[in-house]
């Protein structure tokens, strides 16, 4: 395909409501410096109502901005005075209130002044691409489109991509180059039909949910904990959800429908339930007014009955009954006990599956290409962990196809239609297939796209039947470690083990990847098949020794993970760690001490050892006293005191930004946005450290230490958190260690050291540690609840 | 006891305006600059006066490094024009380090041995961070249990105090509103115009479009720190920030300030030989240590000891100069000697006015002299604090 490039210089974002301004704090993440419009206010400052906008995104939480720098490439700005800054933006995003009117109203304002080149776009949710395209200069139309981001857009992959008909599809191809790769998002390409796609079937989940919670007497309470976590959807399940979009928000998007979708046989569905109404006239709008279908009082949160109309204590949970059967590993299984259960709750949550597979396949010709881009848009947009159609084919397509025709035909579903005839086909095994994605409305199988940007994704997001064969030809696996190569001459190593967490294999496993890298290959990469990068050291595997009381063999373990870390810095062929979601304790350690580290944006860094009452220990504190000898000028202790602080309080990067600033990336580390693309990424990297006529880094011979001085000046600010009862006694302990460990022990201020000097250091106050009560307490709390334990 | 040969008398005293730090309005003007500007306008209310006579020039910093390093009091008499033959010379003690350039520079007269000095104090809070620019404990505080109290940041101390005193945070927070409201009550009456010299400052910024130093020049009059939007509501919602479940707050404590305060001392003889109308007579000066984990307290201890040297008693003081360092320990010092709050800082404290660690006894001693002239007060005033580290600081002047 022939692509010229499309090079966003400046990027403007028209409407700053929540999304428009989230989708500018986004783009300034990934560096594109973009002037956020709204209405020119009253007063001295014309772009007040901006200005508050980009104010109010650093108090957003989850934060839209990946550190704090990021919004200052968001320019305020307002139609009546900056609509000449449109000339050099070559992207603009137009994200105002979903109104045709205001809409067409501002693109015959902002057209005159778009520069010749931009491309232009709408971030409607629902409103018709086409239509509004009407508005718009002929000269626009080729570089027009819908692009759809979901709330929060920084964290939710999906984007939905829709042409009008007068778009230009290499235009589409390279908005959607810069979607995936600059602004790392899941592009779906979307039909120009009302709600597109996630929100089409994803809303209709909703409202499939309180019917069904109506028809079956569930409190909202129970049926969010019904259609959360437990059938792999988001923690907020429907109705927090729906307190977080907002219900005004909620109710609009079911206004739409309502008035969009005349001949939907669901279209009875499409109104807001009587005790919704109650509320909106309430005032009560969800999370952003206070109350809403949760409402909480003091500490105690409560729900509302819908009956009543009446807030209640919240908090009750499923039936063990139907939480045992939702435990069943076997999806057939399973929806086979909740079909058959005359539990309300099974039947409740049968018939929502069973309403969304009836809706989504009924309308898989008219809404999407394929129904691969239909379980991805829910995925990625919704956060469930599996689409509808993977639901289905899962359980067995056949079986459930007919349990649905079934209930269809005893007029249990919402809608008394049939399902189409291809999902009753009897040959019908499901519809994603090794060799494609089932397209109704062409009844073939679609192929993934074709565009170029995918061939950076060598692990692409899978669907449940898509052939997913393991990634290159393999050159050594043990139980800890999978390596292999894919014909490039770099090693690439995954590790096997839960949470990719490092035990005694993952550490043998490693070893052997170095030899073989350093005896065959050009350069070694770490790349885990999915998040997260590694939680660390695999505390279980301690466990034997640690009840034997056989300090000797975990010391001995200890010196293994050190001497490893180590290797990655100095074995003779560069080493790439490529990072995504957790990095924590010692995968932090190890990617710290690779040459080089390629980090997803989504990463999420940290030291968090004190957390189970233990310091790092795998080059960690070595590692950051090294660098602060290298940063100071003069003040060891100064370069260091950040970085001390970073590891005694356990601070996590939220974002692969924050954790350059805080030290555990270093400024040469590479950032992406889309961690589909990392594999490809750190071979690119790795290759060119090796092509570059790589050397090994010469051992460091002596580094400055901040001293026993330095130590006693960071117990100086511990006693005040101590006797300030910031921190507990343990905290103290331990922080105490750690200064002293990274200060470099016993020693005169400015005095020189070697790495296994503060190694040695790291050991032995890990050791000391681990003999402690406070420590041992901390460890098994963690191994039981999985949470950290403050003693 | 007393074994001088002569009285020492002020015969000029003035200050800045107080700026808040580090991003207040003097964020950009050098302590040593604001020494010279101080000496200058201090020498300018006595013109008589041969400045080839002054012997010393004796200047209180808290932590003098850095801009206020290298000898301030040196550089600053030089800067403002004195002759060569003028000494100088930086003290420290920090919070109390103003009033011992008093002390220091009384002394000297009352010894015989010089017959003008001026004294002062100048800090820099925006130049110059609390604790320095860069701080180093000794390993040996920690080898035992029993010198961690040196360890203690000031706003921990005022904690212990308040635990210790039974200072709730309903009545520190009060204090502090008190301390604002006679802060601004004083500058709208006009009361601190006698003794503030006026500052010009420049804020010199590029401006990036054209190229060139803008440059904006301002006079500044009147202290930055007191706050009209101050509330007992918005003081009660102030989160503690030295203790997880204390009741210091930024609201109830002093404030990080940029300032500098000059006095002239003469001897009787030299009044005599200028026609000079002294301000006040300097009487007498006692410091005392107390723990350092309730250094706060100090000044319980110090004034009744300044009395003593006095001969007078705490009620014969028409006004105290009590610094606001905390309203914890301000209030546990004010109870325990049963001070008379309407003679404790008639024109609000450092909560309100702020405090520039070093040069605060200088600017308090210039308001304690114009402040009771102001009101047609005569007899004895205090300027007193407590000092970091556990120790009180209490100095006693006489307004003929």
């Amino acid at each position: 395909m022939s692509q010229t490039k499309f090079i966003v210089r400046k990027a403007a974002v028209l409407g700053a409501g929540v999304m428009g301004a989230q989708i500018a704090a986004h783009l300034a993440n990934a560096r594109v410096p973009t002037v956020l419009f709204d209405l020119a206010s009253d007063g001295s400052d014309k772009s007040a109502i901006a200005q508050k906008a980009i104010d109010g995104l650093r108090k957003l939480k989850p934060s839209p901005l990946a550190c704090a720098g990021v919004v200052e490439h968001i320019r305020p700005a307002n139609y009546e005075e900056h609509l000449h800054l449109l000339k050099d933006c070559d992207l603009v995003i137009e994200a105002i209130a979903e109104r045709m009117d205001w809409k067409t109203d501002l693109y015959r304002n902002v057209a005159p002044h778009l520069g010749e080149h931009c491309l232009f776009a709408s971030n409607t949710s629902g409103l018709s691409i086409n239509a509004l395209a009407a508005a718009l200069p002929a000269a626009l139309l080729p570089r027009f489109c819908g692009v759809h981001f979901f709330n929060p857009p920084r964290y939710m992959h999906l984007v939905e991509l829709i042409p009008a008909t007068g778009s230009d599809p290499a235009m589409l191809d390279l908005l959607e180059t810069f979607l995936v790769t600059t602004l790392g998002k899941g592009v779906i390409r979307a039909r120009d039909t009302p709600n597109f796609v996630a929100n089409r079937i994803g809303v209709f989940s909703m409202l499939a949910t309180v019917a069904n919670a109506a028809k079956y007497g569930l409190r909202f309470d129970v049926v969010d904990d019904l259609t959360g976590p437990r059938i792999g959807r988001p923690k907020s399940a429907t109705f927090r959800t729906a307190d977080v979009v907002g219900l005004d928000t909620f109710a609009h998007v079911v206004k739409t429908m309502r008035d969009t979708l005349p001949d939907d046989p669901w279209h009875g569905l499409f109104q807001t339930p009587e005790w919704l109404e109650r509320l909106l006239a309430a005032g009560a709008l969800g999370a952003k007014s206070g109350a809403g279908i949760y409402k909480k009082e003091g500490r105690q949160m409560r729900v509302l009955d819908p009956v009543s109309g009446d807030y209640v204590g919240a908090g009750e949970k499923a039936d063990d009954a139907v939480k045992d059967i939702l435990k069943m590993a076997d999806p057939a299984a399973r929806f086979k006990a909740l079909r058959e259960s005359a539990h309300p709750q099974a039947r409740f949550l049968w018939a929502l599956s069973r309403d969304v597979f009836h809706y989504t396949a009924f309308h898989l010709a008219d809404i999407a290409h394929c129904a691969r881009d239909v379980d991805l848009a829910i995925r990625w947009g919704f956060g469930w962990s599996v689409g509808p159609f993977e639901s289905w084919q899962a359980a067995g397509w056949q079986d459930v196809a007919q349990w649905v025709a079934a209930d269809i035909a005893a007029g249990e579903s919402l809608a008394a239609v049939g399902l189409p005839a291809w999902a009753l086909e009897s040959d019908r095994a499901g519809v994603h297939f090794a060799s494609g994605s089932y397209d109704a409305a062409n009844g073939t199988l679609a192929q993934r796209s074709s565009l170029d940007v995918y061939r950076r994704q060598p692990a692409p997001a899978r669907v449940i039947g898509e052939r997913v064969e393991a990634l290159g030809e393999t050159v050594f696996e043990n139980e800890g470690v999978r390596a292999f190569t894919s014909g490039d001459e770099v090693l690439v190593v995954s590790f096997k083990s839960k949470a990719h967490a490092i035990g005694p294999d993952v550490i043998e496993g490693l070893n052997r990847a170095l030899d073989l890298a350093e005896a065959r290959f050009k350069a070694l990469v770490i790349w885990q098949t999915e998040e997260p990068f590694s939680v660390g050291a695999d505390l279980q595997s301690m466990l034997p020794a640690f009840l034997g009381g056989d300090w000797e063999s975990i010391s001995s373990a200890v010196r293994r993970f050190q001497d490893t870390a180590m290797r990655l810095r100095y074995s003779q062929v560069p080493t790439v760690a490529a990072i995504q979601g957790y990095a924590f304790g010692g995968g932090c350690e190890f990617a710290m001490h690779c040459d080089h580290v390629v980090a997803a944006l989504e990463s999420y860094v940290g030291l968090v050892e004190v957390g189970v009452g233990l310091l790092p220990a795998g080059g960690g504190c070595k590692e950051f006293a090294l660098r602060a000898a290298r940063a100071a000028q003069g003040d060891v202790l100064a370069a260091l005191k950040d970085s001390f602080m970073a590891i005694a309080a356990a601070k996590v990067g939220t974002s692969a930004l924050e954790a350059r600033e805080i030290g555990f990336l270093r400024a040469s580390d590479t950032v992406i946005f889309n961690a589909f693309e990392l594999l490809h990424v750190a071979r690119a990297q790795a290759l060119a450290l090796a092509e570059s006529g790589y050397r090994a880094p010469l051992r460091v011979q002596r580094f400055p230490v901040a001293g026993r001085s330095g130590a006693a000046t960071i117990k100086g600010q511990l006693v005040n958190m101590l006797e300030g009862k910031f921190i507990s006694q343990h905290d103290f302990t331990i922080a105490s260690l750690i200064a002293e460990v990274m200060t470099g022990g016993d020693v005169d201020e400015g005095t020189e050291v070697d790495e296994q000097w503060i190694l040695d250091l790291e050991r032995k106050a890990f050791m000391q540690l681990l003999q402690t009560g406070k420590t041992q307490d901390r460890i098994a709390n963690m191994l039981t609840t999985g949470k950290p334990l403050r003693n | 006891m007393v074994k001088q040969v002569q009285d020492a008398y002020i015969v000029a005293a003035t200050r800045t305006p107080v700026g808040k730090a580090p991003r207040g309005m003097m964020r950009h003007v050098r302590p040593d600059d604001m020494l010279a500007h101080v000496i200058r306008r201090a020498l300018a209310q006595v013109p008589g006066l041969d400045p080839a006579e002054i012997s010393d020039v004796v200047v209180g910093c808290a932590f003098p490094e850095a801009q206020q390093g290298l000898n301030m009091a040196r550089i600053g008499a030089m800067l403002a024009g004195l002759p060569d033959t003028v000494g100088g010379i930086t003290i420290n003690r920090y919070c109390s380090s103003g009033i011992n350039a008093v002390q220091i520079a009384a002394d000297r007269i009352r010894l015989g041995e010089a017959d003008i000095v001026i004294a002062g104090g100048s800090e820099s809070m925006s130049m110059v961070p609390m604790m320095g620019n860069k701080v180093s404990l000794n390993p040996a505080i920690f080898a035992g249990d029993e010198n961690y109290g040196i360890a203690y940041g000031m706003g921990l101390t005022a904690e212990k105090v308040a635990q210790q005193w039974s200072v709730s945070r309903e009545d520190q927070d009060a204090f502090a509103l008190e301390s604002h409201r006679r802060a601004l009550a004083a500058i709208e009456s006009g009361a601190f115009t006698g003794e503030i010299a006026p500052l010009e400052v420049e804020y010199r910024r590029p401006d990036l479009e054209r190229g060139e130093v803008q440059v904006q020049r301002r006079t500044l009059t009147t202290d930055e720190g007191p706050r009209r939007d101050t509330t007992l509501d918005g003081l009660s919602r102030l989160k503690t920030v030295f203790d997880a479940k204390g009741s210091v707050t930024a609201g109830n404590s002093s404030q990080m300030s940029d300032g500098a305060g000059a006095v002239v001392l003469v001897s009787e003889r030299i009044l005599r030989q200028f026609a000079l109308t002294p301000l006040a007579r300097y009487v007498t000066f006692a410091v005392k240590g107390v723990a350092p984990e309730i250094m706060g307290i100090g000044p319980k201890v110090a004034m009744p000891l300044a009395c003593a040297q006095a001969g007078i008693a705490l009620g014969d003081l028409g006004w105290i100069e009590l610094n606001e360092a905390f309203a914890a320990q301000a209030l546990a010092v004010m109870r325990d000697l049963e001070l008379d709050p309407a003679r404790v800082n008639p024109n609000g404290g450092a909560i309100a006015l702020g405090h520039p660690l070093g040069a605060t006894g200088a600017i308090r001693t210039a308001t304690l002299v114009h402040g009771m002239r102001n009101r047609g007060q005569k007899g004895y005033g205090m300027v007193t604090m407590c000092i970091g580290t556990g120790m009180g600081a209490a100095g006693i002047l006489e307004i003929l």
